[in-house]
């Protein structure tokens, strides 16, 4: 090389070339050590995604056609279910958010010993199975469930209250479920602000108060964003729970399709639904992305 | 900064315990109004848990800290109104370099127009004029040392405070930023508390030390005084080098180490023990013949390492009697032939007049 | 799990289907997978029929739970089937076979002839008669047959004379729409032809409308009507009769009647393209016969579809007569339509289900 070098070009630098060559041969060592990973994403991603696409085109006839998407505008069920996979999430994201948000800071700011303890008692769940979970709130909350057994023992109410087989009781198995969702990516984000971050505050004359608004929050914020979408996209397609706590009142997009499938076997239509969830949780996921960079931006010229 | 009135602070017997430990035991520490007083003691010597209890960051088990005419131990650290300056910087990562600095302006309620001349004021102060619209994550660690100062100053607080704010630095910037500091002290006559570990920083920029130690305060003096007159073994050793000899009181009531007699008489009759303190630079090499006179201390051994390090170079001699002295000396003496090589027999003396002597027992 | 839901099947289902790929290769004739539903069901159908009739033709089965006409649907669309009996509703079997996932029934090898009408079509062959009934909790109500207990539809319906709560089907149209017509008055024998037409459907969904407000809970599966009755969650429900029977058997204060009820069957079907039809339906021919059918009521209360099941069993006189297919209740009831499902039912759930959204 070194002799070529000499030889040809007196413009190339000692080694110019072999060593380009030689970054060269690194990034499509790097290209081919990853190829693995991007075959398998295309696997399980994309080929799935593609072939519930294709389906949903697909009429009873077996020709292409838009007899699932017309059927989904001709019927109101179907945007109504729409409208209640998306309300059921929101809500759940909002209960996780204020009681998720007190519960991190509390695990962010305990003592060292006492964090391992709390924390596993934040992620117990998560080792139970989801239908353990969810059937243990049927029996809290049903009509002569432990609650309101204790309740009109205690007098508190003298008949019972109706509490689950609606969005109550939804509500309250969902938000249980997903609580560890949002508490850890916020736990995080918590236990990465320095403490003197909030003397520096309190230092330069913010009470309490407005050092929370002022300098805590606006750091914790990604951590909430982020475990905010965690919790709402994995409510959107959630089925167990709103089935089990839902008494058939919460009709969600998984349940609706599981009906589909069940009883008429029409991959179409289910995939016509999937496809309209997906594309709307991708839609809600972009508006929430815009969002953020606007709210950051708030922030800071807060 | 004209109109800023410095205040004196006025700690007494400022208690805190964490568990069975004293991180703080009955400290009293006067600071003078507009004096830069430097807090310096080795990690866990409760330097830092006094400063933050002067910001009011933890609560003191007892005692009282005065600034001016006010109690303040009870008052939370918003409404103390002193500024500090961070270890960590403490900079507001979501804010921008002006939005850190128009904080506290800010939390005073002061008008948007005012507050931009102040805040370009103070960045003027420490040489970052322009760099307002910047994010904190755009800035050098030198910068952002000088934002963390401008926004602890910008809105006038009588004490400033500052924990180790150089000590992310490398040398030469820290250096350059404590000849700085000292001159933005001098601009703001603010009184100012400066913690540090480190010595030299300490000794460069003080007006006085503090030297702090197991929670209690071992010496407070000048820079000068401390160094050349340290009160106890644990200030003599902790401040410069020094090599401890323990001398001995003959029947004459003479201190002597081996054959040398250190002095006539003990310097203060209640203590019987004492050492002899010596700084490496005041040894002298003698000659081998030089006798003992009335000038020097003289002590007698063998050279076993010479280093040399640019500008000075030492000796490590083994004493007859088993100590080993360090010796420093300049580089300039080179070519008057005071090279030590290994394996050389040397005198060395120390000048009577330099002699510090410090008792080794308690009172009695 | 039982009738047309089988919702937790889709994971045994996976299992399910990746064991018998493992064992489709054992010595001897190979042996033929038969999928039914778990719970008690699946175990009834072991005890009465699969495990004897095993035994004396010597065709041996792999059992399997989980048995869903979508999953068989899906195996024959993915040509890759691995199940060669299925159980599954009536209704189930329809809609699998207008969607050709089923095989033709030999009906030279089947024997039929002995089986009460419509309980079997081409592609099916009945297993046993079931009823969808009206249940209620007896603390409440009373027993049935008692003075003042429910007895009619219409008794569902009145919520004054009857006050409480109630539980209706969720997410399946299937044997919804006739309990409201009977309830506002139409004959049962006239319900599936008011029912063919939009405003027929719509009148029973506006019936259903009505009670909306007193439906405290919709049932989605077999085990959840049974749940229901034993927590005391409603207080009066629809439902497969046998499920009833074995919450009583639980101490479930619960009774029934088979007054109106729906009556229906399960069967056995075959996917398009089972790997060992032969044998398959040879095994369907023995389990048809009226020995193994007349031992199903010890093990659930749901009748033979075999009418010389009830000459040859053995069972005692009142749990004979509790069986849906008797012909002494056989009577009071209004045997479900499949031809109108399989003409209607597409149009029907889309109506109910907009009733459910609401």
């Amino acid at each position: 090389m070194t002799q070529t070098a000499s030889t040809t070009g007196q413009a190339q630098a000692l080694n110019e070339v072999a060593l380009a060559g030689q970054e060269r041969r690194e990034q499509w060592t790097l290209l081919g050590l990853s190829t693995p990973a991007i075959l398998v994403i295309a696997i399980v991603v994309l080929v799935p995604v593609g072939w519930l696409f294709y389906l949903s085109f697909v009429g009873s006839d077996g020709e292409f056609s838009l007899e699932h998407y017309k059927k989904m505008i001709e019927y109101k069920s179907y945007a109504r279910v729409f409208m209640t996979t998306f309300q059921v999430s929101l809500l759940t994201t909002l209960i996780c958010i204020l009681l998720g948000y007190p519960l991190a800071y509390f695990l962010a700011h305990l003592p060292g010993r006492w964090t391992g303890l709390f924390m596993l008692a934040v992620l117990l769940p998560f080792w139970t199975s989801l239908l353990v979970r969810t059937y243990a709130w049927l029996v809290l909350l049903q009509r002569k469930g432990l609650l309101n057994d204790l309740a009109m023992q205690i007098g508190l109410w003298d008949s019972p209250i109706k509490l689950v087989h609606n969005m109550t009781g939804t509500l309250i198995g969902m938000a249980h479920i997903m609580l560890p969702f949002l508490v850890l990516p916020l736990y995080g984000a918590m236990k990465k602000i320095e403490p003197d971050m909030m003397h520096a505050a309190s230092n330069l004359g913010a009470s309490p108060i407005r050092s929370f608004w002022n300098v805590y929050f606006p750091l914790s914020v990604s951590g909430l964003v982020a475990g905010a979408l965690i919790v709402f996209v994995l409510c959107l397609g959630f089925y167990v729970t709103p089935a089990v706590l839902g008494g058939g009142r919460v009709v969600m997009v998984a349940t609706q399709i599981t009906a589909i499938l069940e009883y008429r076997f029409d991959w179409g239509a289910a995939s016509a639904l999937g496809v309209v969830l997906l594309i709307a949780t991708i839609g809600v996921l972009y508006l929430a992305g815009r969002f953020f960079k606007f709210d950051s931006a708030l922030f800071g010229k807060g | 900064m004209d109109n800023t009135t410095a205040l004196p602070i006025s700690i007494r017997s400022l208690t805190k315990k964490y568990g069975d430990l004293f991180a703080l035991k009955a400290v009293d520490l006067e600071i003078r109004s507009g004096e830069f007083l430097t807090l310096l003691g080795p990690s866990g010597s409760g330097k830092t848990t006094l400063l933050m209890a002067i910001a009011g960051f933890n609560h003191p088990d007892s005692g009282s800290i005065r600034f001016g005419d006010a109690e303040m131990v009870l008052t939370p650290p918003h409404k103390r109104d002193v500024g500090m300056v961070f270890q960590s910087y403490a900079l507001f990562p979501h804010m921008s370099v002006a939005e850190n600095v128009g904080f506290p302006l800010k939390l005073r309620g002061m008008a948007v127009t005012e507050r931009k001349a102040r805040v370009e004021e103070a960045l003027d102060t420490v040489q970052l004029s322009g760099l307002g619209k910047r994010g904190i994550d755009q800035l050098s660690g030198g910068q952002r040392q000088r934002v963390a100062l401008a926004r602890a100053f910008v809105f006038r607080p009588r004490i400033l405070l500052m924990d180790e704010p150089l000590s992310a630095l490398d040398k030469k910037l820290r250096e350059q930023m404590q000849i700085e500091l000292k001159h933005i002290h001098r601009q703001l006559g603010v009184t100012t508390v400066y913690v540090t570990h480190d010595q030299r920083e300490a000794l460069t920029m003080s007006d006085r030390i503090a030297v702090i130690n197991h929670g209690e305060l071992a010496q407070v003096d000048t820079p000068e005084a401390i160094y050349n007159k340290p009160a106890n073994e644990f200030v003599a050793d902790f401040i410069g080098e020094s090599t401890m000899l323990q001398l001995t009181q003959d029947s004459a009531g003479r201190l002597t180490f081996g054959d040398s007699v250190v002095a006539s008489e003990a310097p203060d009759p209640s203590h019987k023990d004492w050492s002899l303190v010596i700084r490496p630079e005041r040894l002298r090499v003698l000659a081998k013949d030089a006798s003992a006179g009335d000038r020097h201390v003289i002590f007698s051994g063998t050279v076993t390492d010479a280093v040399f390090q640019g500008e000075t170079a030492f000796a490590l001699v083994k004493l007859t009697g088993g100590s080993t002295l360090v010796v420093r000396f300049g580089t300039g003496a080179v070519s008057e032939g005071s090279r030590l090589e290994a394996g050389q027999s040397v005198s060395v003396g120390l000048i009577r007049d330099d002699l510090i002597l410090i008792p080794s027992d308690s009172a009695q | 799990m039982k009738k047309r839901t089988g919702k937790g099947a889709v994971c045994g289902l996976m299992i399910g289907a990746a064991v018998a790929l493992m064992m489709s290769g054992t010595a001897y004739a190979d042996p033929i997978t038969v999928v039914s539903w778990g719970g008690t069901y699946g175990a009834a159908q072991d005890k009465a029929l699969f495990n004897d009739a095993s035994k004396n033709t010597g065709i041996e089965i792999n059992r399997e739970s989980g048995a869903s006409m979508s999953k068989a649907c899906l195996q024959v669309e993915s040509k890759a089937v691995t199940w060669d009996l299925v159980v599954t509703g009536s209704g189930g079997a329809a809609a699998a076979a207008a969607k050709g996932c089923l095989e033709k029934i030999d009906f030279n090898v089947v024997d039929v002839s002995d089986f009460y009408p419509n309980t079997y079509t081409d592609y099916c062959v009945g297993s046993d008669v079931f009823s969808t009934v009206m249940a209620w909790n007896t603390e409440k109500y009373g027993a049935p047959g008692s003075p003042g207990a429910p007895k009619s539809w219409a008794d569902f319906w009145d919520v004054e004379k009857f006050p409480g709560t109630r539980s209706y089907r969720a997410n399946s149209v299937d044997g919804v729409l006739e309990p409201a017509l009977m309830a506002d008055g139409v004959p049962a024998d006239k319900v599936y032809e008011v029912l063919s037409t939009r405003e027929g459907m719509e009148r029973a969904i506006n019936k259903i409308r009505e009670l909306k407000p007193h439906i405290a809970v919709f049932w989605e599966s077999g085990a959840m009507q049974a749940q229901l009755m034993k927590d005391a969650e409603v207080d009066m429900i629809t439902g497969w009769n046998g499920r009833f029977d074995n919450a009583k058997k639980d101490g479930a204060l619960v009774g029934y009647t088979f007054n109106q009820a729906l009556l229906d069957y399960d069967c056995f079907a075959m996917p398009k393209g089972a790997p060992n039809k032969d044998t398959a339906m040879k095994f369907l021919a023995e389990v048809s016969k009226p020995q193994y059918q007349a031992n199903l009521p010890y093990h659930i209360t749901y009748g033979p579809t075999n009418k010389k099941a009830y000459e040859v069993t053995t069972a005692p006189k009142e749990l004979i007569e509790a069986l849906p297919s008797h012909p002494k209740n056989v009577p009071f009831m209004l045997p479900v339509s499949l031809d109108w499902y399989a003409k209607h039912r597409a149009e029907a759930q889309e109506l109910y289900m907009e009733l459910l959204t609401q």
